[in-house]
């Protein structure tokens, strides 16, 4: 197998939502309670990325130059291709947070998450929610289940305009290019994002119609905390024993604390 | 539908879901297709590929403005207005396909000097009756009883010469005074659009219910389709009107004739004037005397006879008329709006509700709710408790003070149960059951089939009239008695609607044997030696194994054009012919009009046609090629409608201004109820309601809601209904995104949540500002998710041909909810 990815072409969106369903059917997830819409500017439900909702559409209205723009756009794991969820995840000797080597899928191994919310903390969309009940982190897995069984992902296999497309990624690389050059062709200013962000890319690769300024919560150049590397070798501790075990004494307690912390907060974000 | 049997002989899409890819323009307007019918927008997509434009009209911005390439604003209830102006562009600049519509249309052809028009009204109007005396606006026929035409379009009482005066009146600063479409955009649409009169540009037409859901909608279509037709647009791929319906299975439902004026196969249904089966084939056989007119509906009397041989069997013969007198005779307007003012008058006492819920969809849902009241019995056949089951225990009433007996039978849901369904595109798709019903529910064949049976066990022992039931041909493989174990063959069902031979029989040479099914409806006959239960679908189940089952095919093998028709993907009525009108695709040599999207060709060395299956396989020329009407031609004035040949704007109902047209203010000729039965029929005046309302969809929920609002994961997504209004109508009000608001009309008021959006702008009609919003339709009193209906909003009028409620124009008003 080859590293996946889906091409979000996002002009062909017409946020229907078959893909927040289908992810929820596969994964079998629960439906949250809602009332009205989460934000304004369009339909969103539910508000966030729990637990029970791993992918969501969110809709941007806007007047800008003279005219309105409804954009709408996926809001999911980007599936990046080094994944700082997959480093940050302390636990071992087999981490929780895994990456199949075939296909380039992340997902979280629930049966060794301790859910102390390194990967969010560390993800630099700030994706992965933590279940503070089950005690576990939960995002988009990329289907990893149905990719190894040769399927698509559920969302692209929904997707009734093709606006989601699975394949290798660099074949979604190149249709990501063509996709440009059509909008480009029309009058569009269109953007990829999830090429080269994060250096090696992430697997969604979004091809914008419009440029970032028509998605204020994408963040435009996303970055790892450069204290990743840090957090290992206080979990991983170099061949040292001398500092290492005060290293890693203090290590494990600061992810006990840490974990109390991220639960902590988590429940006052739910509650508040 | 009733606009495109009058235009082109055929009441449904031309085209098909998959040709959308062909396209150059697709104009979407009554229709927010990317909503409603997602699957259509993978097909525009493809179109957009190779460089097509969308267009989209709307009063509102929608998901689907958000994927065209062009949006303007329209007014609700302006088409004809904007339309009409789209022609008078185009005939003004001379932007027509010439040769299309001099052959294939009858603009040529000149009308009787007894057809007038002036201010608003057509000539032979009757005011107290509401109705025309259409018989003025004849052909003038010359001494064979061909009618008279002028090849140069000069003669002032030619069609083509009426036109240009009547709808030179829609220049374009009158249009946008009417409709509240910004002119500049209006005019580059116009533009675009004519420049697909060009042979080797097409553009197509997609409609739905934002079209047919107004006192106009019948010439809402009309005015689509002349537009068209002038761009020679009809028969060719990527072109054509295209209805989109509104339901999985609708046009399957009306090929079977679920409409209260039809039999299946879109044959008239009989009245009262009709003593005979000969009157009746009078009534309804079109005739012709021009050779070169195939005139289809010729056929009337070869299709009505085989249907009732498949009703009444060895019963059925010559000399009982073939049990003619057996089929009940229209005697009244059974139309939907008609059938709950009788039933709120008291006067029906059953009502079967085959999965409908008509305490949500229907219009005036106040009156209609108290209409059920009236019933004596009520059985509701569903897959899930719907809110007209329940109407009794809704909110506000006492049970205890409802007479009522409700009957609730559990049917099961299309994936459990084996048959067809046919899309938008007339293609019948064979489906199989995937898994067993859940519960007690079953399939509503069985459950007919079990009402058949215990119908008949009543009548053998007495009624009025027991012969039409008794005598019923009906053995559908389930037994004697009713069996909850025995499903009825729904294979013999489809054989017998295909139908077959009674007896043996030569037609066209070629030996039939009784029993055998019959090839195509081109072998039917008048005599009773064949039965058909829907002529179109004859050639459906022309075989009498499964693997004969035409609907059933599934070959992913595209035909020599690579059009995207996939001829041997499932089946399409007519005869698998998938672009109909076809024979207008090309020239009078049978050469493609447009060569790289050819639709059919003639060879000349085989002698035959290739492509797609034409419409008649006769050569190149020797017939006219809309064989559905009675001239052979493309009605561009259609004289058969009841409010007009032509379009004309009038102002729906409720309307906040005057018509700007005519002291016409609203259609002439639709059924005023208000006027009829005043009770729960309030006309609301402008001074008091005086925003425009309109209803529509959202993708997440389905109809009257009983499917949708059922499933968490859907309710997750919409949970509430909520009405769109624009951000200056929210500051007058003082209404806030997310503010609990009310809004009423003269009929009923709801509540619901404010979504304050830019998507809605007022419209600067003549100067005055005037406001619309939208209510989502799709909430009721019953299921998991909950709300008010927002046809509690909407009044007891429909169109003036087929009385379809006027759902999405009104007058209103809202207020922030006092809490």
């Amino acid at each position: 197998m080859v590293e996946k990815a889906i091409l979000l072409d996002m002009e062909k969106c017409i946020a229907c939502r078959a893909c927040q369903v289908a992810c929820k059917q596969w994964n079998e997830l629960p439906a949250e309670e809602t009332t009205f819409f989460a934000a304004a500017g369009g339909y969103q439900n539910p508000a966030e990325l729990s637990p029970s909702t791993f992918t969501l559409i969110k809709f941007n209205e806007m007047e800008k130059e003279g005219k309105l723009w409804w954009l709408f756009r996926v809001h999911s794991c980007m599936q990046c291709v080094d994944p700082a969820c997959v480093k940050a995840c302390p636990v071992e000797p087999v981490k929780a947070m895994t990456y199949v080597k075939e296909t380039g899928a992340t997902y979280v191994n629930r049966e060794l998450c301790i859910g102390c919310g390194s990967c969010r903390e560390y993800c630099p969309f700030t994706i992965p929610v933590i279940d503070t009940e089950a005690e576990k982190s939960t995002k988009c897995n990329f289907c990893f289940d149905r990719l190894e069984n040769g399927m698509e992902p559920a969302c692209a296999k929904a997707c009734p305009t093709d606006c989601l497309v699975f394949g290798d990624r660099e074949q979604i690389l190149e249709m990501a290019h063509k996709a440009v050059e059509r909008l480009s062709a029309k009058g569009r200013h269109p953007v990829i994002y999830g090429e080269k962000e994060l250096g090696s890319g992430t697997k969604k690769i979004y091809v914008l119609p419009e440029p970032l300024e028509y998605y204020p919560d994408l963040p435009k150049n996303p970055k790892v905390s450069e204290d990743i590397g840090l957090l290992h070798e206080l979990l991983n501790p170099p061949s040292s024993i001398l500092t290492g075990l005060g290293l890693v004494f203090g290590g494990v307690s600061w992810v006990a604390n840490r974990k109390k912390i991220i639960i902590e907060e988590s429940k006052s974000e739910k509650e508040g | 539908m009733a606009s495109l049997a009058a235009t082109f002989g055929r009441g449904a899409m031309t085209n098909h879901w998959i040709d959308l890819m062909n396209t150059d323009v697709a104009m979407v307007m009554g229709s927010n297709v990317v909503e409603n019918h997602p699957m259509a927008s993978k097909w525009l997509a493809k179109a957009r590929e190779r460089g097509a434009v969308i267009i989209n009209c709307d009063p509102r911005y929608t998901r689907t403005s958000s994927f065209s390439d062009i949006y303007c604003k329209l007014r609700s209830g302006t088409d004809i207005a904007f339309v009409n102006g789209m022609i008078n562009y185009a005939l003004q600049n001379e932007l027509i396909n010439k040769d299309y519509v001099l052959n294939y249309t009858n603009a040529s052809f000149i009308i009787s000097d007894k057809y007038s028009f002036d201010d608003g009204l057509f000539s032979g109007y009757d005011p107290d009756k509401r109705s025309y005396d259409k018989t003025k606006w004849a052909y003038e026929l010359d001494g064979s009883g061909i009618p008279k035409k002028d090849p140069d379009l000069l003669h002032p009482q030619c069609v083509y010469q009426l036109m240009k005066k009547h709808f030179e009146r829609y220049d374009v600063d009158t249009v946008c005074k009417i409709t509240g479409a910004p002119k500049d955009v209006y005019e580059k649409i116009c533009k675009t659009f004519a420049s697909t009169s060009a042979p080797d540009k097409v553009a197509t037409w997609l409609y739905a219910m934002g079209t047919t859901q107004h006192t106009h909608g019948t010439q809402n279509i009309r005015t689509y389709a002349i537009l068209q037709l002038l761009m020679g647009n009809i028969g060719l791929a990527g072109g054509g009107i295209n209805a989109l319906r509104g339901e999985s299975n609708v046009q399957g439902s009306t090929d079977m004739a679920l409409l209260f004026h039809l039999l299946p196969g879109y044959l008239a249904s009989p009245t009262k004037a009709d003593q005979s089966l000969e009157d009746y084939l009078k009534t309804n056989t079109p005739q012709t005397k021009d050779p070169k007119s195939a005139n289809w509906w010729g056929n009337y009397p070869k299709y009505i006879t085989s249907l009732l041989k498949a009703w009444y069997g060895d019963k059925a013969n010559t000399e009982n008329d073939f049990c003619f007198d057996y089929v009940p005779k229209r005697s009244g307007d059974y139309s939907h709006i008609s059938l709950f003012e009788t039933m709120f008058a008291g006067q029906l006492k059953g009502l079967f509700l085959f999965g409908q819920n008509p305490a949500v969809g229907g219009p005036n849902s106040n009156k209609e709710r108290s209409a059920l009241e009236k019933l004596e019995w009520m059985v509701a056949v569903d897959i899930f408790e719907t809110d007209t089951s329940v109407f009794w225990k809704r909110p506000g009433v006492n049970p205890a003070d409802i007479q009522t007996e409700v009957f609730l039978l559990p049917a099961c849901s299309s994936v459990e149960k084996e048959g067809s369904v046919a899309n938008s595109g007339r293609w019948a798709q064979w489906r199989y059951k995937a898994v067993e019903p859940v519960g007690q529910s079953i399939s509503d064949l069985w459950i007919l089939d079990a009402l058949h049976k215990s119908i008949k066990k009543e009548y053998s022992s007495g009624g009025v009239f027991p012969d039409p039931i008794l005598n019923l041909s009906w053995d559908y493989g389930s037994g004697e008695e009713i069996d909850l174990h025995k499903e009825p063959d729904v294979h013999i069902v489809a054989k017998e609607i295909n139908g077959y031979f009674l007896e043996d029989k030569v037609v066209n040479d070629k030996q039939f044997k009784k029993g055998q099914q019959v090839p195509s409806f081109a072998f039917l006959q008048n005599d009773g030696s064949t039965c058909s239960g829907n002529w179109l679908y004859c050639n459906s189940y022309p075989g009498p194994e499964k693997e004969n089952n035409n609907m059933a095919r599934r070959k992913k093998a595209d035909a020599i054009n690579n059009i995207g028709l996939y001829p041997e993907w499932a089946w399409c009525w007519p005869v698998n012919r998938r672009i109909i009108y076809n024979r207008a695709s090309v020239d009078l040599k049978g050469n493609p009009l447009d060569p790289r999207r050819w639709v059919i060709r003639w060879n000349e060395s085989a002698k035959k046609w290739e492509g797609d299956v034409p419409d008649g396989p006769w050569p190149p020329n020797e017939k006219h090629p809309f064989i559905m009407k009675p001239d052979g031609h493309a009605w561009l004035f259609a004289a058969n409608l009841n409010d007009g040949p032509f379009p004309e704007h009038y102002e729906p109902l409720e309307s906040p201004v005057n018509n700007f047209m005519s002291s016409q203010e609203i259609n002439p000729a639709i059924k005023l109820w208000h006027k009829i039965n005043p009770e729960g029929n309030a006309v609301g005046d402008p001074a008091k309601f005086p925003i425009i309302g309109t209803t529509y969809r959202v993708s997440e929920h389905w109809q009257a809601g009983a499917m949708t609002r059922n499933i968490p994961w859907l309710a997750e997504l919409v949970p509430n209904v909520f009405v769109e209004l624009g951000l200056e109508l929210a500051k007058e009000k003082e209404i806030n995104n997310g503010d609990k608001v009310v809004i009423e009309t003269a009929r009923g008021s709801m509540n619901a949540y404010a979504l304050v959006t830019r998507r809605f702008q007022p419209f600067k009609l003549n100067g005055k500002t005037v406001h619309e919003l939208g209510v989502i339709w799709h909430f009721g009193y019953n299921g998991l998710a909950k709300g008010d209906s927002a046809n509690v909003l909407t009044p007891h009028i429909g169109d003036a041909n087929t009385m379809i409620p006027e759902y999405k124009a009104f007058l209103c008003d809202v207020v922030k909810e006092v809490i």
